[in-house]
């Protein structure tokens, strides 16, 4: 892997082309505000009035300032269980992605054993697979379990994601043999290896799956919808859906409010992690 | 720079033959199984069984009304299959789907490789703007978006309001069968160009300057450097973001849901959606048959993208 | 090789599994004939799912309930109307349903295998005739009618006078003079008519009804697309959109309809109860005195008929404590309760004595959807109806908007639900 600054041709680059690097910056620029508008929209309509929201053409800036749509979260709806249950879930989800799939992606890397083509094979596979097919039969499986209504519910079947698996073989395969045979011919358990020796190789990788396994189960709705069947094990997508189209009128106020209540976690989120991402993405199995 | 798999396969088989190395060997593999235990059970429980299970289903003419009673219903073969590709509906949604694709997969890659050559291209001031800006698309929920989208695409909305002052009468997007998969398109690359932006942001850091120095000491110009080193060594990470986008655009299914449902007249009727309405209607033996000419879609799809960017190298 | 053997194996167990599976949810079924209800407070732990603002009131409003039987406890869960179809089905196929749902009228074919049948203690002789008809099937009823609703056309009162007309027209003729006479009196277009896209056939068929069609047969036997009575209502609805009376591109988004009425670019649409609250609010202070609302007009050979639905309370097979709840339902669909509720959530008492409170019957607004519901017509109760309804949606757009002709639009819709079966 070869970082990627390699000062003096930026350096002189950056002298010699510096008109190309303005209109660069421009076009970024106005790529970017463009993208950021819808954003910027819902920010502004979360503090309009309802009559306000429904006019034609809509308005910019908002005419009347209001708070009330955010306190509806607050005060009629119970945004702390949902924030909670959101939270608890896409915790889980995310460890237990991260153990799973690091473990088999270990032994379909570097441990021989037979079925092992077939494993992975498979695992291609269900990465094509539709995810409205299962969907019945899944929940047939889970309330057989006695697991509906429950955390285990939310969380146990992402686990056995794929895309997951596939990350952490590909990324895997990249370490060194002659690492972990060093490790063998000191005595070192297979498990030993794979916490002390391969696991702090991985971070990166590790960091992307974190993020796209957080952000799946963060704005998952359909699953969580039909297998929590008691408001307090709603999440917030599941929660907000409540107020988005129904057979009363929209109440567009709340519904904004609540999309700029779930969406900004996750940005912080990506903000915190986005070196790490890229990094990761960067010597995963891409090559 | 890649290790092949073979090379853990040879380790393994090195030792292979003599007494000692076989029982070995036998250890070897009961420990990768214990590794991949956890994985196996939650595997066959929530995604290998329900997939048996909807296989199946769609060789039957399995109803909700059957669900007391499921040993009522008739088994029947491929006929669901033949019947499905009599349906003009679901042809239908074959050709959206195709269009979708077809104009959606290129579109997106174009967009987000422009991206993210600009942004690899000595952008050291606001990075992390750009890249999050960028990126933000992404982590959003379609619940949450799918109103400020409708406010965009009415007919006297954001969009139509912006192509008025350079004097253009926008369409009504949502609601004219001609503008209406293109409005669904334009949504799918926002949310989509994130994703597959650091993904060849990723791939560009991995090709070696000093590369592109030589290239140019030689009086390769930009565009030059690009058609004949950016893009042979970015053509993994090509194949990669085309696989990707792939599964999940043929699996088009959100925009539609909250944007048009499915119109009009049919014109973002997807597979997803003809699949998703068959369940509704609870024609489950249908939507399973449905779903299975889906994916052997996405798998021909993918198999002919690997065969395209090999091709070529 | 021996992963072959592997693969064999584990879809053989899975197989096993998927067939003992399927064979578990076989449990008793409706034919075991209705439960008797037990003397007594209801006791236990009720779960009840409700969709929309009844989900939101509900927990709340029963605590009356609660209060008369100390010894139950009520648990509502409200759910998203939109999904709300998906998470009864999964429940149904999983056999984790709450005792009670609230099941959309339309929902109830595709639902009724896995409902209890209403226990003969509960009365639902003052109900109104077609909502208890929804719940019936094969002559036997599968809940109780919660909340009933029809379509009634909303109109701006203010503009129509200075359109020159001071009554609403209860014939074609005159409601399309009233159109006509809008739209020279500056409005863009003169109603909201569904032009295709989801319900967009349901949406029309209050015009057919009102020209005495039906869209099935007498004994349910077979569907009738392809009569006069149908292709005439749509010729009529079609002159709206060819003359530029209705739009045939209108915007979809539910706000649309408040937001054209309010600014009187679009002064009439057809509408249910619930728009009563929403428009007035929608319009600010004293907007309630410019807009009224009117049956439909019916053409010189019909009367007028609207579409009816609303939701029915059932209780599932699988459900814990029937007894309570259907006693909870009893409760729920008392008269009194029933007016109690409408001043809660606005939503229009199923029992036809409910009516004559005077919290009802003296808002004329009210009054009016009151009035039409003695005239109403539903859907079919047909396990295919969606489907159906799919494929008609489809006809009414090409009809509206591409400018296919009724007649044929409706013998090829005829020749589709004819294959498609009434679904006996």
């Amino acid at each position: 892997m070869t970082p990627s600054s390699t000062a003096t041709p930026v350096r002189r680059r950056r002298r010699r082309l510096s008109l190309g690097r303005a209109l660069v910056y421009l076009g970024l620029l106005v790529a970017v505000v463009l993208t950021l508008i819808p954003f910027v929209w819902m920010l502004l309509g979360s503090v309009k009035t309802q009559p306000e929201l429904i006019r034609r053409p809509p308005t910019w800036l908002p005419e009347t300032f209001t708070w009330d749509n955010f306190t509806a979260w607050f005060t009629r709806l119970d945004f702390g269980t949902f924030f909670f249950n959101s939270v608890v879930v896409a915790l889980f989800t995310v460890l237990g992605t991260l153990v799973f799939c690091s473990l088999v992606g270990y032994a379909l890397a570097k441990l021989d054993f037979p079925g092992k083509r077939t494993l992975f094979g498979l695992v291609l596979v269900t990465l094509m697979i539709p995810g409205v097919v299962t969907f019945i039969p899944l929940f047939v499986v889970v309330s057989k379990l006695g697991l509906v209504s429950t955390y285990p519910a939310l969380i146990l079947p992402f686990l056995a994601g794929p895309l997951g698996v596939f990350l952490m073989r590909q990324f895997m395969q990249e370490i060194p043999d002659a690492l972990i045979e060093a490790a063998r011919i000191d005595g070192a358990s297979e498990l030993r290896i794979f916490a002390r020796v391969v696991m702090p190789l991985c971070g990166p990788a590790l960091a992307t799956l974190a993020i796209l396994t957080f952000l799946g189960s963060w704005n998952n709705f359909l699953w969580p919808l039909v297998v929590a069947q008691t408001a307090d094990m709603y999440t917030l997508p599941v929660a907000l859906s409540l107020y988005s189209v129904g057979q009363n009128a929209t109440n567009y106020g709340v519904l904004l409010a609540g999309s700029v209540l779930i969406i900004v976690p996750v940005l912080l989120l990506f903000v915190l992690l986005q070196r790490y991402f890229i990094q990761g993405i960067a010597v995963t199995g891409i090559k | 720079m890649t290790t092949p798999s073979t090379v853990a396969v040879a380790g393994a088989t090195r030792s292979g033959g003599r007494g000692p190395a076989a029982a070995a060997r036998r250890r070897t593999a009961v420990i990768a199984y214990l590794f991949a235990l956890p994985f196996l059970i939650s595997f066959a429980v929530f995604m290998v069984y329900p997939l048996v299970a909807s296989l199946l289903m769609s060789f039957t003419d399995f109803r909700s009304l059957d669900i007391p009673t499921p040993f009522n219903v008739g088994f029947v073969g491929f006929e669901q299959y033949t019947a499905l590709f009599q349906d003009g509906r679901f042809v239908r949604s074959l050709l959206n789907t195709l269009y979708f694709v077809g104009v959606g997969i290129p579109l997106t890659m174009v967009v987000a490789l422009a991206l993210a050559v600009a942004l690899n291209n000595g952008i050291n001031r606001f990075r992390t703007v750009f890249r999050v800006g960028f990126y933000a698309p992404v982590v959003t929920s379609i619940v949450a978006i799918a109103v400020v989208w409708r406010f965009i695409l009415q007919p006297d909305g954001l969009l139509n309001t912006a192509l008025g002052a350079i004097g253009i009468a926008g369409p009504d997007w949502l609601n004219d069968p001609w503008w209406s998969m293109p409005a669904m398109i334009l949504m799918a690359v926002w949310r989509n160009m994130g994703t597959l932006m650091v993904i060849f942001l990723a791939g560009l850091q991995t090709i070696p300057g000093d590369v592109l120095e030589a290239a140019e000491v030689d009086g390769a110009g930009a565009w030059q450097r690009f058609r004949r080193i950016t893009l042979p060594m970015l053509r993994p990470t090509l194949l990669l973001g085309a696989v990707l986008l792939s599964v999940g655009y043929l699996q088009f299914f959100e925009e539609p849901f909250v944007m048009t449902r499915g119109g009009p007249l049919d014109s973002t009727l997807s597979i997803s959606y003809y699949i998703y309405n068959e369940f509704g209607f609870g024609n489950y033996g249908t939507a399973s048959a449905a779903s299975y000419v889906l994916f052997v879609a996405i798998a021909l799809l993918s198999l002919l993208q690997f065969r395209a960017f090999r091709a070529k190298g | 090789m021996k992963s072959r053997i592997t693969a064999v194996a584990a879809v053989a167990a899975a197989t096993a599994l998927v067939l003992s599976g399927c064979g578990r949810s076989d449990t008793a079924g409706s034919q075991d004939g209705p439960a008797e209800l037990t003397d007594g407070p209801a006791t236990g732990t009720v779960t009840i799912w409700a969709q929309g603002t009844e989900g939101e009131a509900l927990q709340e409003f029963v605590k009356p309930f609660e209060e008369a039987n100390p010894d139950v406890t009520v648990e509502v869960t409200p759910v998203p109307w939109d999904s709300a179809l998906n998470k009864y089905q999964t429940a149904v196929a999983g056999g984790t349903t709450p005792d009670i749902g609230m099941i959309g009228t339309d929902w109830m074919p595709g639902l009724v295998s896995s409902l209890q049948p209403t226990p003969d203690a509960i009365d639902t002789s003052d109900i109104f005739p077609y909502a208890v008809g929804t719940t019936e099937f094969d002559g036997v009823r599968h809940g109780v009618p919660w909340y009933v609703e029809t379509r009634l056309i909303f109109h701006r009162t203010d503009l129509m006078e200075e359109a020159g007309f001071d009554e609403f027209p209860a014939d074609w003729d005159g409601f399309k003079e009233l159109a006509e006479a809008y739209k020279a009196n500056g409005a863009e277009y003169a109603v909201a008519l569904p032009a295709g896209g989801w319900n967009g056939f349901l949406g029309n068929l209050p015009f057919m009804w009102s020209n005495g069609a039906d869209i099935v047969s007498e004994d349910g036997s077979e569907w009738t697309f392809d009569t006069p009575e149908i292709v005439e209502g749509l010729e009529y609805v079609k002159g709206f959109f060819d003359e530029g009376l209705a739009d045939a591109n209108p915007d979809t988004e539910n706000s649309s309809n408040a937001a054209n009425f309010v600014d009187g670019s679009v002064p009439m649409f057809l509408s249910g109860p619930w728009d009563v609250p929403g428009i007035a609010d929608a319009g600010g202070a004293g907007f309630e005195d410019k807009f009224d609302v009117a049956p439909i007009p019916a053409s010189p050979d019909g009367t007028s008929t609207s579409f009816a639905a609303g939701a029915n309370l059932v209780v599932f097979d699988s459900a814990e404590n029937p007894d309570a709840a259907w006693k909870l339902i009893q409760w729920l669909t008392q008269p009194e309760v029933q007016v109690e509720w409408f001043q809660t959530v606005n939503a229009l008492p199923s029992q036809q004595s409910a009516w004559d409170d005077p919290v009802l019957s003296e808002d004329p607004k009210v009054a009016a959807f009151g009035d039409q519901l003695e005239s109403v017509k539903t859907a079919p109760n047909f396990s295919n109806w969606s489907e159906v309804s799919a494929a008609a949606d489809t006809y009414v757009e090409q009809i509206m908007r591409g400018g296919k002709d009724p007649a044929e639009a409706m013998a090829e819709l005829q020749a589709e639900a004819d294959s498609m079966g009434t679904g006996e």
